[in-house]
């Protein structure tokens, strides 16, 4: 199952803690060089996973292996991995630049190379000239880079990272997130990335695993996680969508037609393996919802219940049938948006829709 | 490797033997029947036990320890509770020194604390009587009052005060119904605390006792030196019966862990 | 609640117990220069021409200096292991907080009863063939040291393990991460990130062994005199309270001789240590 360019991965990783089933059978490859990221919400496994990669906790079940090899059995401190942790974890007692040295000095580095890495390091994260500065004197964002700093410079096959963004404010988190990535592009080095946050996630990733109650959901693209949502999770957690209820009433080529009852009418949406008659869940993100003009090939009534303006676009709550949809439109300067109660005509492109596989136990993908 | 690990765990467990040996030996050695105490134990029985409940001597000995410990305890609980809300709600000038000086009995040698002592009750006339014992318990036992309230008030946060006020509540009323039961439980550590303190010390007391006045921890001590009577076991077995019971009620008010931290954060610092 | 100028008023029985404390203090160093012949260095000078006396501090210093090196040794281990127990926390610290309350004088008795020459462990020994004639554990200065790290160090342990508590389970896992093994990460991190909790607890130990009196007289021998022992002889058996004084002042003095720089280096450490919680 191993491709060429596969540098990690797990097979069937199994964890409980008491009774409670943290891990539940997952199997990942992660390919050298990339940028993956384990999205989920609070207490999907996620963290664990990344804790069993780096040794701290021991799969009951399943193998991990790097390049091939098992690591079963090889303590934290010999494995080559790089660790970001939640809350840093930088020490107190150390200067910026002892903190960035301590791998080589436990490495018994000669001095001068451990000069030269740490300099290294600081530019890497621009903080050259810091070196000499005590852990507390740094600002949120500064501790962040020496942390990232610290794990690079020991140049680990893996860097893992559990969710070392999350105590910054939104405005310095967006700043590290691109460095991130542009250090991750850099130094070329394999990074896992732990993070709840669904925009950190596409905006960083190269690929995401999204994760619910132990196992992963899906795993692809930023792309295809949001535009090809494969279940009724992925779909509702990354971003918001419309979920509507229906029966594929016919299949023409590549399009299907599908039949809402709440909607009281049928709807086109991409065929896939989908076959007539069949029961499936029906999402459209918001976005994607157009107000129909003359030349839309279907179209259908509703009614403005909300509007609520969200800096680039209106969010409007609109009443179709007995549905309740949400619909975003852009908002252009000089535009007034519509208003409550008016009657407007919507679409959206068959493509644009996603039929989701039925709920939970059947093995996606 | 391993080795580190079975080093240490060897130390943990001698460690962990060695701290309730002597308590442990004390009690079972309450019960022997023999006038000595040897092995192995022989028979058993409540002889001494009767002994000392039959000794109006040891039995007032007792009553006047625990009224000395009680009002003690009460006495700088309350004395450091009025001068901790000073402290933690008024911008007051030279706080450090004064929390400094507060502690300052914790760091004396406590051979030279009893000289201290006995010189400032001569100068009362209070040599060898009950009022001489409880000044010295009642300086004793302040700082050991301080740490529980101080870190009780500075937890608590005055912002539930000012709402309580802002919904009408008048200042003593607030301060009844609201600060006071919040600050509860570090005012009752500070009793138990200083309660068990006064109650076991003896270097202190031993400079102030008298021919007729004595506490009950400097009788044991007088009782070793003269006797060695396994009497003493069976007083011995009853105080540690009270030590339990407070280590008991302190487990229930604040939990052992939180009294460590808290404890801890009464460092000396001079 | 703003208190205004009734903080002064709140304070004041706090401030006049604290006064008195204060004066005793003052009224001990005040008696200490007045001996019989005027005021005067006089005691001080007698202190230090008599060689027994001088014997004394110096014992003194070795035995309070031998049980704090002890309880330390025996303190850290125990308190690293009460930190990072998985179970219920509480059974354990029972057991060091329990001894910590029951009165020295208990205690001392309890070790009596073991450490005698009658007493269990020399029963024990001989019951089981090991020896022939009993040890000598008690009436010396092993006995007096055995008391007195029973005696404090459960003041070590709590000391250090008030540390080991804040301390952040991560930054041991962080230098795993980082390469260093076991032992590697207790000598880089954990020790290092410890060191006010030694420092701290080993001012306590000495300071309180300096001032002992109980466990010396108790348990040691007639030879085993300390300078607590001996201001509580120069008064209860002289009658010499101005004598007394000039001890209780030196023994105040070599106390503090000690403890003020470990406070000197234990505020830098700390320092260094700030925001490691």
């Amino acid at each position: 199952m191993a491709q060429p360019d596969t540098l990690l991965t797990l097979d069937g990783v199994v964890k409980t803690f008491g009774r409670h089933r943290a891990v539940d059978g997952v199997s990942l490859a992660v390919r050298r060089g990339e940028f993956l990221t384990l999205l989920g919400p609070s207490g999907c496994g996620k963290t664990t996973i990344l804790r069993m990669v780096a040794g701290f906790e021991h799969p009951d079940s399943g193998t991990i292996a790097i390049d091939g090899k098992p690591i079963q059995g090889i303590p934290p401190y010999r494995r080559p991995i790089g660790l970001v942790f939640q809350n840093l974890a930088l020490f107190p007692h150390l200067t910026v630049g002892e903190n960035i040295a301590f791998g080589l000095r436990v490495r018994r580095q000669p001095a001068e190379t451990i000069a030269r890495s740490v300099d290294e390091a600081l530019a890497l994260v621009e903080l050259s000239g810091y070196g000499e500065r005590r852990v507390h004197e740094l600002s949120g964002g500064q501790r962040q880079r020496v942390a990232l700093a610290r794990a690079l410079v020991i140049r680990p096959a893996v860097m893992l990272l559990d969710e070392p963004l999350g105590a910054l404010d939104l405005k310095l988190r967006r700043q590290l997130q691109l460095e991130l990535k542009q250090i991750q592009q850099r130094t070329g080095t394999t990074f896992i990335f732990v993070t709840h946050d669904q925009e950190e996630a596409i905006t960083m990733s190269d690929r995401i695993a999204v994760m619910n109650g132990g196992r992963v959901e899906q795993l692809d693209t930023a792309d295809r996680v949001y535009n090809r949502p494969t279940t009724e999770f992925v779909a509702t957690f990354v971003g918001d969508t419309n979920l509507l209820t229906g029966r594929v009433s016919s299949v023409a080529g590549p399009t299907a037609t599908v039949s809402v009852p709440v909607l009281g009418r049928d709807v086109p949406a991409p065929a896939g393996d989908a076959r007539a008659g069949t029961g499936v869940r029906l999402s459209i993100r918001p976005e994607n919802v157009r107000f129909a003009d003359s030349a839309s090939p279907w179209r259908m009534d509703a009614r403005v219940l909300e509007v609520v303006y969200a800096g680039a676009a209106h969010r409007y709550t609109v009443e179709a049938g007995e549905a309740r949809l949400l619909v975003a439109a852009p908002a252009s300067p000089g535009t007034a948006p519509l208003a409550v109660g008016q009657r407007v005509a919507l679409t959206w492109a068959a493509d644009d829709a996603v039929l989701l596989a039925p709920p939970a136990g059947s093995p996606g993908r | 490797m391993t080795a580190w690990i079975v080093a240490h765990r060897t130390i943990v467990a001698a460690v962990l033997l060695f701290l309730p040996a002597p308590i442990i030996i004390v009690i079972l050695s309450s019960f022997t029947k023999a006038g000595y105490i040897g092995f192995p134990p022989g028979e058993l029985s409540l002889r001494w036990y009767a002994e000392f409940f039959s000794s109006a001597d040891w039995l007032a000995t007792l009553g006047l320890s625990t009224l000395l410990a009680a009002l003690a305890a009460m006495l700088s609980t309350f004395v450091t509770f009025l001068g901790a809300l000073a402290v933690t709600r008024q911008r007051l000038p030279m706080t450090q020194g004064l929390e400094t000086l507060i502690l300052l009995p914790l760091i004396f040698p406590h051979a030279a604390l009893g000289v201290i002592m006995l010189g400032l009750v001569g100068i009362f006339g209070w040599t060898g009587n009950f009022l001489g014992l409880l000044l010295a318990h009642f300086i004793l036992t302040i700082p050991y009052a301080w740490r529980p309230i101080v870190a009780a008030m500075r937890k608590h946060d005055l912002a539930v005060e000012e709402a309580a006020m802002s919904l009408g509540a008048p200042p003593f009323y607030t301060f009844r119904k609201v600060t006071l039961p919040l600050l509860r439980p570090g005012l009752v550590t500070a009793l138990l605390f200083t309660f068990i303190i006064s109650f076991d010390e003896v270097t202190v007391s031993l400079f102030l006792v008298g021919p007729d006045l004595s506490t009950l921890p400097v009788k044991i001590f007088s009782t070793i030196q003269d006797s060695g009577s396994p009497v003493i076991a069976a007083i011995s077995a009853i105080l540690i019966g009270f030590t339990i019971a407070i280590v008991f009620l302190l487990d229930r008010v604040i939990g052992l862990e939180l009294f460590v931290a808290a404890e801890q954060r009464r460092k000396p610092t001079a | 609640m703003r208190l205004g100028r009734w903080a002064w008023l709140l304070l004041l029985p706090l401030l006049c117990v604290l006064g008195l404390f204060l004066f005793g203090l003052g009224e001990l160093v005040w008696s200490s220069f007045n001996g019989p012949d005027g005021p005067g260095l006089d005691l001080y000078r007698q202190f230090f021409a008599r060689a027994d006396y001088i014997d004394v501090l110096i014992r003194t210093l070795w035995v309070a200096g031998l049980t704090t090196v002890v309880s330390l040794f025996i303190s850290y281990p125990v308190a690293y292991f009460i930190a990072r127990f998985q179970g219920r926390r509480d059974w354990l610290l029972v057991l060091i907080l329990l001894p910590w309350l029951v009165s020295v004088v208990v205690r001392t008795y309890g070790w009596i009863v073991i450490l005698g020459n009658r007493g269990l462990l020399n029963g024990f020994l001989g019951w089981l063939g090991v020896i022939d004639s009993p040890l000598r554990l008690l009436f010396n200065t092993t006995g007096v040291v055995i008391g007195l790290v029973h005696v404090f160090c459960p003041f070590m342990i709590l000391a250090i393990l008030a540390v080991f508590l804040q301390l952040e389970r991560a930054l041991e896992e962080a230098s795993m991460s980082l390469g260093a093994g076991p032992l590697e990460t207790f000598r880089r991190v954990v020790l290092p990130l410890s060191l006010p909790g030694v420092i701290s607890g080993v001012m306590l130990v000495y300071l309180m062994s300096t001032g002992a009196i109980i466990t010396p007289l108790l348990l040691g021998g007639l030879r085993d005199r300390m300078l607590g022992t001996q201001i509580y002889q120069e008064m209860f058996q002289l009658f010499d309270f101005p004598k007394a004084a000039t001890l209780a002042v030196i023994l105040t003095a070599t106390a503090f001789l000690v403890v003020l720089p470990l406070q000197w280096l234990e505020r830098r450490v700390s320092r260094n240590l700030k925001g490691a919680a």
